[in-house]
């Protein structure tokens, strides 16, 4: 009986060392068989819960969506919508209805036919509630099927935004496909228009995506397979980069760009980020009645943080300071408006001048674990203030309390937190932030801004726009809502073989112009 | 022996729901993810009408018992972000877990046994210090770390394993890792290694002092033997409760080893949901962990009474 379990146990022993043999010799054949065809092998920091542009929450979820479906128009790499599912469109006089002219030319993934049909359809599954970006659908009063190939889309008032949001989520979706599959199978195999067809999502492992031979763009896209990887650790992505085991890799720390820029067969790729850090004042809730609804307080604790020492302490020098919340790359920037200079003197003398010569204590938050260095950017805030006799309370929170809390108006007078843009303008953080008291995650007041915020809503000529853009960035700068902090480096590495790799500003990437040499 | 397991499956369940009612009461603390799973462009209305609808507003005990009356069912909830039932998701997850887990135990049980066994036999030699080495590296070396180091050494510089992912080939229907999984196993097996090597070596020196060994030496039995049918034998007693132990643990699915060398595997999966505040499908990884980890145990009292004849429960 003992004997026959040793005996049992050894054939299993010898079983398993076989099994293992087999292991490493067909993952060597595997690896020899894909270097035939041209592959690209992109890193993803985090798995994308969907990839449907609608419902993909992160900017990296909706980086994969965008290569499998289209929407009508597509913003290019200069920042100007030009056509991509729609040839042509005409807006009315009054800026509320536009005249969409589709491609006759296009087809699903699948082989069914792309149609008007389709475009109502996807506006009114966007429109759902369960739909994470439902109000970049919801701007829209109707869409509507004129013939096959023509639509029109119908606005309650000129919205200056829309054919942006319009890029941003508007994913076209097979209405027969959908009508077949269901919302959650259509998630689990999505069918698009895009440059790629999906192949299969193993969570957690890898998202396989093929060529799409008939792309309506003729030329694209540039490699026969693209496979996205997800791998949470920033080191292991570099030292895959490194090791050839991948292709592209993002979300990297600043020691780590240093890091590439030294090794070999791997570039550097390095842009100023969309996002806006910042300390807001709060005269919506607790900052009521506290020396910050003076606008010398505001300016003086503007004066009196030394922004560029917190980048050249903290981030080793590895990020832009900003003046306000339209930055470079933005629509309607100007670079006459400059950040505050670091002035303790000035400070204080602005202090005194608003009758609080001897300092004031108030209090101020931020979240802890989401923001690279954050906390010590604010306790260096604190200890800036201190200097000019703001003695400040400074608590952290886990952030999505904090988050909590910035909806319910419940954070102290004073918090930071950082805000980012995805549609190459400035106009969601403006919204969000000082846009008026419909907005959740607003704590300033002004109804001044929230007269210019609607302005640039109502003005569809990006020119006229921009003129907006300025005006607004001019008087936020001389009555500061905010302190302006910083705008973070985005650190991205490929293998010195891909060509034609450009991230944007919202760290927003198309890949069908991406080939691999 | 029935009245034996009865109560402690009693038991087990009684703990399992202890740890689901921590593991809510820990989640909720921080808040609810209704602010994560709106833009921020969102109007307090609309705020308070998905508080609502996902049933984040009502007390915290209702919401637990529902949890608990869905869990019975076999209904964990839905995955906010993923949009797919929690617990489909945690299953698709559990082969690479438990693939990891099988071959980091096996590492550990030829290493820590072996260095356990002549490390024990050879009191104070150089294998005994070798033994006792190990023995502390391998518990108190920080994963983390080993981890990377491991990627950088075998992976990037000497290119014998990929860096990072897992890797599958098919053999008789089933999807088994290849070369992939041997990195992240050994930097999983460390830990449970370095409690092996101590318990067995500990073990067979107490046990090659026993009298019982001394007469079998005197009749003059080979050493061979002596060592499996009379050491090794006796040894193994409390190695099996460690072994059952480890298993578990390593089956519970390492969050740093998997995000490290990013495993798709359980503890990848709760790292990405406790980041997101998915809460459903936090409280179905926990669910399932909780119920390996406690089921194990119970087996490997279970086992104790195959193995030794001396120990009954009545």
């Amino acid at each position: 009986m003992k004997q026959s379990f040793i005996r049992r146990a050894a054939v299993v022993a010898v079983l398993l060392v076989v099994a293992g043999a087999l292991a490493f010799a067909s993952g060597g054949q595997e690896q020899q068989g894909a270097q035939k065809e041209s592959v690209l092998r992109v890193a993803l920091a985090a798995g994308p819960n969907t990839i449907e542009p609608a419902t993909g929450d992160t900017r990296q979820a909706s980086n994969v969506a965008w290569s499998i479906f289209d929407s009508l128009v597509w913003l290019n790499d200069e920042g100007k919508i030009v056509p991509a599912l729609a040839e042509s469109w005409t807006v009315s006089d009054d800026g509320t209805v536009y005249t969409f002219k589709l491609r006759k030319d296009v087809t699903f993934h699948n082989g069914y036919p792309f149609t008007a049909d389709d475009v109502v359809f996807t506006w009114q599954r966007g429109k759902g509630e369960k739909i994470t970006y439902r109000e970049d659908f919801n701007v829209v009063k109707d869409v509507q099927k004129v013939d096959d190939y023509t639509v029109k889309v119908i606005l309650d008032k000129p919205n200056s935004m829309m054919l942006l949001q319009m890029n941003e989520h508007w994913g076209i979706l097979s209405k027969k496909y959908y009508d077949e599959v269901g919302e959650s199978g259509y998630l689990q195999n999505p069918v698009g228009t895009g440059p790629f067809k999906f192949v299969q999502w193993n969570k957690g492992d890898r998202i396989e995506l093929e060529a799409n031979t008939d792309y309506w763009q003729k030329g694209y896209p540039k490699v026969d397979k693209l496979i996205y990887r997800p791998i949470p650790e920033s080191s292991t992505r570099v030292a895959a980069l490194k090791a050839g085991d991948i292709d592209i890799i993002s979300r990297l720390g600043p020691e780590q760009a240093d890091s590439i820029k030294a090794a070999s067969n791997v570039k550097l790729v390095t842009y100023p980020k969309d996002r806006v850090y910042y300390i807001t004042f709060n005269n919506m809730s607790s900052g009521k009645g506290t020396p910050i609804e003076n606008v010398k307080v505001r300016q003086a604790l503007s004066y009196a943080v030394d922004t560029q020492a917190i980048i050249d302490n903290i981030f080793n020098g590895k990020a832009e300071q900003v003046a306000g919340m339209v930055v470079p790359g933005n629509l309607g920037y100007d670079p006459s408006i400059k950040p505050y200079p670091y002035d303790p003197q000035k400070a204080k003398q602005l202090l005194a001048e608003a009758g609080y010569a001897d300092g004031f204590e108030i209090g101020m938050a931020g979240p802890s674990d989401t923001y690279i260095n954050f906390e010590d950017v604010l306790q260096a805030v604190a200890g800036y203030f201190k200097d000019i006799g703001v003695t400040v309370d400074l608590q952290f929170m886990e952030s999505g309390k904090f988050w909590n809390l910035e909806a319910n108006r419940e954070l102290p007078p004073l918090f930071g937190d950082s805000w980012s843009s995805s549609t190459g303008e400035a106009f969601p953080r403006l919204v969000g932030s000082v846009g008026g008291k419909d907005a959740s995650y607003a704590a300033w007041y002004d109804p001044r801004l929230v007269d210019l915020v609607e302005q640039i809503r109502l003005t569809p000529d990006q020119n006229e726009r921009a003129k907006v853009y300025t005006k607004i960035l001019k008087y936020m700068h001389d009555n500061p809502p905010f302190i302006y902090l910083y705008q973070p480096l985005a650190f991205e590495a490929t293998r010195a073989n891909v060509k034609n790799y450009n991230p944007r500003v919202s760290e927003q990437y198309y890949l069908k112009g991406v080939s691999v040499e | 022996m029935v009245k034996y397991i009865a109560t402690r499956v009693t038991y087990s369940i009684i703990l399992l729901i202890g740890v689901l009612f921590i593991v809510f009461m820990l989640l909720h603390l921080t808040g609810d993810p209704v602010s994560l799973m709106v833009s921020r462009q969102a109007s307090p209305d609309e705020i308070a009408q998905l508080r609502e609808q996902l049933g984040f507003n009502r007390p915290l005990v209702i919401q637990f018992a529902d949890f608990v009356k869905g869990a019975v069912q076999g209904d964990f909830g839905d995955s906010f972000r993923y949009r797919q039932p929690a617990m489909e998701l945690v299953l698709q997850r559990v082969p690479a877990t438990i693939q990891l887990a099988s071959v980091a135990l096996f590492m550990a049980i030829v290493m820590g046994v072996t260095m356990g066994i002549l490390g024990g036999s050879n009191p104070n030699s150089f294998l005994d210090a070798a033994a006792r080495g190990l023995g502390l590296l391998g518990q108190t070396i920080p994963t983390f770390w080993l981890g990377l180091i491991l990627i950088l050494v075998f992976a990037l510089n000497l290119g014998w394993f990929p860096t990072y992912g897992r890797e599958t080939f098919t053999f008789l229907g089933l999807k088994l890792p290849d070369k992939s999984i041997v990195l992240p196993a050994f930097a999983l097996s460390l830990f449970t290694t370095g409690q092996l090597v101590r318990f067995t070596r500990s073990a067979v020196m107490e046990v090659r002092n026993e009298d019982y060994v001394r007469t079998a030496h005197s009749k003059g039995l080979p050493r061979l033997r002596i060592y499996l049918k009379y050491i090794l034998r006796n040894a193994a007693i409390p190695l099996i409760s460690i072994i059952g132990v480890q298993f578990s643990y390593l089956l519970s699915g390492s969050i740093y080893i998997e995000t490290i060398f990013s495993w798709p595997g359980l503890g990848n999966l709760l790292a990405e949901a406790v980041g997101t505040r998915d809460f459903f499908l936090v409280q179905a990884t926990a669910f399932f962990t909780s119920l390996v980890v406690i089921g194990l145990h119970l087996l490997t009292d279970l086992i104790y009474v195959l193995v030794d004849p001396r120990i009954r429960y009545e």
